[in-house]
């Protein structure tokens, strides 16, 4: 343990040096004065970096400390660090990471042309958008959204991975930054993989998508409950007038949560015509659902109030205090 | 061979053998634990959780937080968990029959008022008095319940039954949290893409001599007292070591009651927390784990190893002494009800490896200790003393404290919260001591839990604390 503690204090001290060293190189880099860098010109570094570049633990910090600063800046100065960073041959070392047999070298190598902006290498990332191993896979598909925008969503078309929802989220704050675009998106509503049916009815509802809306109510009759919540929770967003009768004639097929689902959502959908529906789910055993009915008849009409307090007095069952638990949400 | 010998070797042979098989789980956990930890971080360096904090499509949350009688503090730990990051989150108090006034103190802070709130009696509670919201929109995420006093499992079940989301964190209303913990517990939920993740837990650490203002935990210290020192080390050792391997073999049984995720639906499937035992922690989770099971449904329980909640250790050895005394009793009683599954391969890594670990290692280890102490203690006065066997057992000892050297060894490699060279050096310390000085104590309250269940005491047993808004003022 001391000696282990005494080595990490060297380490340290040298680490403090190196820090300086690669500090001191993306400052000239990011401060550098030509206005245009051009392919062949080279910015100064020092005897002493360029002898460290063959240490592979001093070029992990480079290349971290180098991806930050990209990271934070734009134009000019993001340039001259991407030029940096092709002048001390990074980028030779990135590529041939691509091929480790480590999940996480090449998942790093991976990130590391993304930040850097090195389209040149896209044709080789895009063969790792649907590798075993899930973080170089998200990395990869990052990529190449990062690189193409929406028409770097194209892998989506063969893809046999699963999406995570984590990842999906990720993809949508990247597409979030970029300017919408009306891509096609059919073919992804017919493959058997749910997650990317799952992230399509996803983009089709961030995007409000309306042409898309009779491909949403198919994915209704999907045998993955997860994908039929989501073809509900996307309803929500692009709906017709329809839109609730497709609920109300898939409703007893479905799994309670889903139910549930379609009942929040007749909040929005809802009309005068489910009314009747609606009222009778206040007849199941179900508190959940009753409630829910409860609150979509009251959200969707301007009369619902009136009609949950007539049914309440004829009730065979109380439902007093779903009345009053409604009322007091309307009123806050 | 006269019998009295055979019954000599008989013990102190077994007692060796066990010995032997514990170290050899020690050194298997080390490993697990190693390349989990590893996995872990390698992973958590891809990971951007502002990103989470920022969407509109992360999961929704409830937490629910039981307070007893926790007037001195109650405001500002209901301010520390209304400030923390998390876009849809719904903070959940439920005052469980105080006697004092709490609930008082909070509609006066908070601007409460009674709502009618038609609760969906989904599992099985003591009645609800009254549902409380805040007229003031900062508070929005806030409810208050105030409910006949019941217990921690029963103040749970009701937070279970009004919470309207999908994920639920309970935690000790007195906990402090990390700003990102949920953030950071809502990612195994989101990236599991074969499996249900069903539950998920952090870390929980030791507050005690933290600077810590406004319910925000500011500085990292280790404690001066002995006593919440020695159970830093504890802590390390068990969520650094024994939480990760096991989570690495999908085989976590204990999701710690002051910090955990779950997944409502299965939790609701599963009847909720139970009444009748004393560590509902671990009872929830095997019975969920279990219902997953006879479901046939892949599912995993996540755990973290980040630093996220950070509690108040006893400082007396009297308070010590009930809560691993009500520790012991929650663990046996949790296998006794689950005792279907011991050694029953329909239950898989569960049946065939956690639950008997869990009765050989953590329920009988105490007793065979204890025993083997009484008869070390004889042999010592009848000079029947096997010395090669004593040797053999020094050298066990030495494998313990080396094992807690290697959890601070993990410490210092992975989160590093005690910075200081002095206060890692103070942490060996106590792995030096904590054989000879804590150790025996823990023990002989895990055996006046065995002998308080025997007796059918079955009480919570008064936890006081003295509150972490004076920790700073004690470091």
């Amino acid at each position: 343990m001391l000696s282990y503690m005494y080595f990490k204090n060297l380490y340290d001290k040298k680490f403090d040096k190196w820090s300086l060293i690669s500090d001191l190189l993306i400052r000239k880099a990011v401060f550098y004065d030509d206005d245009e860098l051009e392919g062949d010109t080279m910015i100064p570094v020092t005897a002493r970096a360029e002898k460290l570049m063959s240490n592979k633990h001093f070029r992990k910090l480079l290349i971290n400390e180098i991806m930050s600063a990209k990271r934070s800046i734009t134009g000019i100065s993001a340039d001259n660090l991407k030029h940096l960073y092709v002048q001390l041959g990074l980028d030779k070392y990135a590529f041939s990471n691509l091929s480790s047999n480590k999940w996480h070298i090449r998942a790093k190598a991976i990130q590391e042309l993304t930040v850097m902006d090195m389209h040149e290498f896209v044709d080789q990332i895009c063969t790792y958008a649907d590798d075993k191993n899930d973080l170089v896979r998200m990395e990869a598909q990052s990529a190449l959204v990062q690189f193409n925008g929406f028409e770097g969503l194209s892998f989506l078309e063969t893809l046999n991975s699963p999406i995570s929802n984590w990842h999906q989220i990720k993809l949508l704050q990247q597409l979030s930054q970029l300017p919408p675009a009306n891509i096609d998106m059919t073919s992804w509503f017919t493959t058997t993989n749910s997650s990317v049916i799952i992230f399509t009815l996803k983009l089709a509802r961030v995007y409000q998508r309306f042409d898309l809306y009779y491909e949403i109510v198919s994915c209704l009759d999907h045998e993955d409950p997860a994908v039929r919540h989501e073809a509900i929770h996307c309803l929500n967003e692009i709906y017709t007038d329809e839109t609730s009768d497709d609920f109300i004639s898939r409703f007893l097929n479905e799994i309670l949560k889903n139910q549930l689902a379609m009942i929040k959502v007749m909040e929005t959908v809802g009309t005068e015509k489910d009314v009747l529906f609606l009222l009778d789910l206040l007849t199941y055993e179900n508190d959940e659902i009753k409630i829910s009915a409860a609150r979509a008849l009251v959200q969707s009409n301007k009369n619902g109030m009136v009609s949950l307090e007539e049914y309440s007095l004829k009730a065979e069952q109380p439902i007093n205090e779903i009345v009053m638990h409604i009322k007091g949400e309307v009123a806050a | 061979m006269s019998w009295q010998t055979f019954i000599l070797h008989f013990f102190t042979y077994g007692i060796l053998l066990y010995s032997i098989i514990l170290l050899i789980c020690y050194v298997l956990i080390g490993a697990f634990s190693i390349s989990e930890t590893r996995s872990y971080l390698r992973k958590n360096s891809f990971t951007d959780y502002r990103m989470l904090a920022s969407s509109s499509e992360t999961p929704s949350m409830s937490i629910l937080a039981p307070a007893y009688n926790e007037g001195a503090n109650i405001i500002e730990n209901v301010r520390s968990l209304l400030s923390i990051h998390y876009n849809n989150l719904e903070v959940i108090i439920i005052n469980d029959g105080s006697k004092d006034d709490s609930l008082e103190m909070l509609i006066q802070a908070y601007d409460l008022y009674k709502v009618d709130f038609f609760v969906n009696q989904q599992i099985k509670t003591k009645p609800v008095k009254g549902v409380y919201k805040s007229t003031n929109p900062v508070y929005r995420k806030l409810i208050v319940v105030d409910k006949v006093n019941g217990g921690k499992a029963d103040a749970l079940n009701v937070g279970v039954n009004i919470a309207k989301n999908d994920y639920f964190v309970c935690i000790d209303v007195d906990c402090v949290l990390e700003q990102d913990s949920l953030l950071k517990l809502a990612k195994p939920f989101l990236e599991s893409t074969n499996q249900r993740v069903i539950a998920a837990g952090g870390v929980v650490r030791i507050a005690n001599g933290c600077e810590i203002e406004g319910g925000r935990l500011v500085k990292v210290h280790l404690p001066k007292q002995f006593l919440p020192r020695i159970q830093t080390l504890e802590y390390i050792r068990a969520f650094l070591l024994s939480r990760m391997a096991w989570t690495k073999l999908n085989g976590l049984l204990l999701i710690s009651g002051a910090f955990g995720a779950f997944d409502r639906e299965i939790v609701i499937n599963c009847g909720g927390y139970s009444t009748e035992t004393v560590g509902e922690d671990m009872e929830l989770v095997v019975r969920m784990r279990r219902y997953m099971e006879e479901l046939d449904e892949p599912y995993k329980v996540a755990f973290i190893p980040d630093p996220l909640c950070w509690t108040e250790a006893p400082t007396t050895f009297k308070i010590l002494g009930r809560q691993r005394n009500r520790w012991t009793r929650g663990t046996i009683e949790t296998l006794r009800t689950h005792k279907v599954m011991f050694f029953n391969p329909r239950y898989g890594v569960l049946g065939m490896l956690s639950y008997p670990y869990w009765l050989f290692f953590e329920f009988m280890a105490p007793i065979i200790e204890f025993l083997g102490t009484i008869g070390m203690i004889i042999y010592c006065c009848t000079y029947a003393v096997n010395w090669s066997a004593v040797l053999i057992l020094v050298g066990v000892l030495c494998m313990g404290i080396l094992y807690s050297i290697f959890a601070i060894m993990m410490e210092v490699l992975t989160y590093n919260q005690y910075r200081g060279r002095k206060d890692i050096l103070r942490l060996v310390g106590v792995a030096i001591l904590e054989p000879f000085v804590f150790h025996p104590f823990v023990v002989w309250s895990a055996i006046r839990g065995n002998i308080d269940l025997l007796r059918k005491r079955n009480s919570w047993g008064e936890m006081t604390r003295t509150g972490l808004a004076t920790a700073k003022k004690s470091s």
